[in-house]
């Protein structure tokens, strides 16, 4: 028994010192020597989910590049960011889509749901601070080993294959040609929901885009959060009022680009929270012209949404 | 508590200290353990299924002793009889009563007639098919006089509860287990390791090779009706290569983890996809199955020393039921009928144990026919499967119609990352080399002759726990839980 014992032991620990070797060694690597590139001349980087990834059509923008993922939350951009801004000195400008889906409490799922995480996670794992993967495995155990195994191998093929290139890999803008039929309806009710209430809202988002945010500033960048258009019907408008006690409460200090209400037709959405191509052409045409005119140097937001109105009549 | 899941290893550590550091000393107390262990195992999954468990013990149980006690034949009989219905009323009720009313209203509505048939909303108690199967064998071995009844109420429950064959076999004989289970049983150095060697192959089958096939298996399969013929093709491969790692794996994982106890429970799998003809295949799978359906209902029938016609008769009944069997639906009852037509010839035609040693048997490669029949028999098992596996008969005669059309001929096209679909084909011609290499043992690396340095044997070792480690997705049930 003595010797069946010893055996086991010594060869569960050599395989638990492989494994370790065989997660760190590449994800080492991987963090080391990858490659978050943007072109040269872009100034300003947009991160978001779908609704910038759809909405900010970058070619048509200058000095723009739109850096956003679908299904992205704020603890993966935050890991993005850092890389991003750490390879790319001439940004000087990072734009945060900060969106009324963005408080609720689905992101917890798109941060450590098990169809996010093993998406997410292998992508970024190596970047990630210790505290960050605590955060994972304390609200989802179980699939957070599972994700850890997911992730090495994904680091792995990285190393062997000599691919640490994000560059295309980590989001950018999404065309979608057709349009849905948008049914008729009244206008969501903004203030269906006026007190934060913390089982509705995603705290662990929030405290992600507070870092985000923290980082920016101390990489000296210039932070604006930014709302691209949302249908009037489309359902997270309902939070409205929560949302923007939240953004007032906490992000009071970052300047907010709002277009929540820029002029699109129903025929230039895809549906009611993603511009189709030709209210991605439109609404990008405005972002550019208004950058042009110097919107992220005044920061002057008050005139947005009239200016957007006039824009689009 | 999944066998690749990380509250199983916890599990098991604490049993087998408690069972050979602390309750060494006594048999009853070690079994009083096991017992124990094994009815806190399947609550874990759904405790109030537990209950059921302990009835169906309780009732095989005390009807054995009453059989044993019967001065009468016809009162053993009785108590047979009265065994196997309830037995059989419980399986009804859980596994097929819904089966039946949507069967029978389904029918009504073929000629006109509305029925609105009453389901029951019960989900099916994990394991209830193969511990009912461990029940009867036993009662039926005692009606029989092969085995005396067993009078320790605990050394029976441990029989028919014990965790590594619980909830999806081996179907272990009361003739084989329930001497094991009253034996004192001494640690053997040699079949401890032999037990984590299978442990680590069959947890490298099912969540390496199983696992990372279902993705597959399953993508194709939900959309079988956009794909080309060439690419359903390989969904059913895919499939087939699932469903074998997947339950094989599980055994040698429930063998492995018996060994560690002292116990020698039955072999299920025999490299059946080595089998040589349909014949060979039915030695070869899911083998405590096909020989509780031929010790117990295909030999009482008669088996094959009959006339031609009972022989066909007997052999249509043995595969139906064993399809009815594995799920209350048509797909299983066609797949059962489709292998019976598979094997009726070489039935009818005596050819049916032409193969009864493993194929190239000391040999390194097979010979060009055994290649083809080896190719052949894996074809038709494939065609089977495909019924196994589709949701509705329709759906598989669609899944079927697809497949022979001109798209078979096509490059498969999937939608998937092509690395990681390369990854897995490579992975599956690695694990055929390894089941190959190792056909003449139990399981594929019970002994790696192929390596025959003690290094080598443990560098394959290791580089199987880095690739499971690697491998390991999301946890995905065994498919044979359901049944």
């Amino acid at each position: 028994m003595h010797r069946f014992l010893i055996k086991t032991i010594l060869f569960a620990l050599m395989s638990f010192v492989l494994i370790l070797a065989v997660a760190l060694i590449p994800g080492y690597m991987v963090n080391k020597f990858s490659k978050f590139s943007i072109k040269k001349n872009s100034t300003i980087a947009l991160f978001g989910h779908s609704h910038s990834e759809c909405a900010y059509n970058d070619t048509l923008i200058a000095n723009f590049t739109n850096l956003s993922h679908s299904a992205e939350s704020y603890f993966y951009t935050f890991q993005k960011v850092k890389k991003y801004l750490e390879q790319n000195p001439q940004v000087t400008t990072v734009l945060i889509e900060f969106s009324n889906n963005q408080i609720d409490n689905k992101m917890d799922d798109w941060t450590w749901g098990y169809t996010y995480m093993s998406n997410m996670f292998p992508q970024y794992a190596s970047f990630m601070s210790f505290a960050d993967m605590e955060l994972l495995a304390k609200h989802n155990s179980k699939y957070f080993m599972n994700c850890i195994g997911i992730a090495a191998r994904t680091n792995l093929i990285k190393t062997l294959s000599f691919n640490y290139d994000y560059t295309g890999k980590t989001g950018g803008y999404f065309k979608i040609d057709s349009s849905k039929h948008l049914p008729a309806g009244n206008p969501v009710n903004e203030n269906a929901r006026t007190s934060p209430n913390k089982n509705r809202i995603s705290t662990t988002n929030l405290q992600y885009l507070r870092k985000i945010v923290d980082h920016c500033n101390n990489m000296h960048k210039h932070v604006f959060l930014i709302r691209s258009p949302q249908h009037p019907l489309y359902e997270f408008r309902n939070n409205e009022a929560e949302f923007s006690l939240i953004r007032e409460r906490y992000f009071g200090d970052v300047k907010f680009l709002d277009f929540n209400n820029f002029p699109i037709k129903n025929d230039e959405f895809a549906d009611f929270g993603h511009l189709n191509f030709k209210g991605a052409l439109k609404f990008s045409a405005y972002i550019n012209q208004r950058i042009i005119n110097g919107m992220l140097n005044t920061g002057n937001t008050a005139s947005i949404d009239q200016a957007a109105n006039k824009a689009g009549n | 508590m999944l066998f690749n899941s990380f509250g199983f290893g916890i599990f098991l550590i604490v049993v087998f200290v408690l069972y050979w550091f602390v309750f060494n000393r006594k048999l009853q107390q070690q079994n009083l353990l096991l017992m124990t262990a094994s009815y806190f195992f399947y609550a874990c999954w759904d405790w109030r299924f537990l209950f059921l468990l302990i009835f169906s013990t309780l009732l095989d149980y005390f009807t054995g002793l009453k059989m044993f006690q019967a001065k009468t034949q016809g009162l053993k009989t009785f108590w047979l009889w009265l065994s196997i219905s309830i037995n059989l009323g419980f399986l009804g009720v859980f596994k097929y009563y819904n089966f039946f009313a949507s069967s029978l209203s389904a029918l009504g509505a073929d000629f006109g007639i509305h029925l609105s048939p009453f389901t029951l909303n019960v989900i099916l108690p994990v394991g209830i098919s193969f511990y009912t199967f461990h029940g009867l064998s036993y009662v039926i071995d005692v009606y029989k006089n092969r085995i005396k009844a067993e009078r320790n109420f605990i050394d029976y429950s441990l029989f028919v509860s014990f965790f590594p064959l619980l909830v999806a076999g081996p179907i272990e004989r009361a003739t084989h287990l329930l001497p094991q289970v009253k034996t004192q049983r001494k640690f053997d150095y040699q079949e401890a390791i032999n037990g984590l060697r299978q442990i680590l192959w069959g947890l490298f089958k099912k969540a390496v090779i199983a696992d990372q096939c279902a993705d597959y298996a399953n993508m194709i399969f939900a959309n079988s009706s956009q794909f080309s013929g060439s690419t359903l093709v390989l969904g059913a491969v895919f499939f087939a290569f699932q469903i074998y790692c997947d339950f094989s794996g599980y055994s040698d994982m429930a063998l492995g983890i018996a060994k560690l106890f002292g116990f020698e429970l039955l072999r299920n799998f025999a490299f059946p996809y080595f089998s040589r003809d349909m014949a060979e295949f039915w030695r070869r799978w899911h083998i405590s199955l096909s020989s509780w359906f031929r010790d117990y209902l295909y030999i009482p029938l008669g088996g094959s020393k009959t006339g031609t016609w009972l022989k066909v008769r007997n052999t249509l009944i043995i595969f139906l039921v064993s399809g009815f069997w594995h799920g209350a639906n048509w797909t299983f009852i066609i797949w059962g009928l489709l292998n019976a037509l598979f094997i009726l010839p070489s039935i009818l035609l005596k050819t049916n144990r032409n193969h009864l040693e493993i194929v190239a048997k000391g040999k390194a490669m097979p010979t060009p026919v055994e290649f083809m029949q080896m190719t052949l028999t894996f074809l038709q098992v494939v065609f089977a499967w495909i019924f196994f596996r589709a949701d509705s008969v329709t759906q598989a005669f669609k899944y079927i119609g697809r497949i022979f059309s001109r798209s078979l001929f096509s490059i498969p096209q999937l939608d998937v990352n092509r690395a990681q679909l390369l990854e897995v084909i490579i992975l599956i011609i690695c694990f055929i080399i390894v089941e190959w290499q190792g056909r003449e043992n139990q399981y594929a690396i019970e002994k790696l002759t192929w390596l025959r340095r003690r290094g080598y044997r443990l560098t394959f070792y290791y580089t199987l726990v880095v690739v499971i480690f690697l491998f390991t997705g999301k946890e995905q049930q065994f498919i044979y839980f359901q049944f």
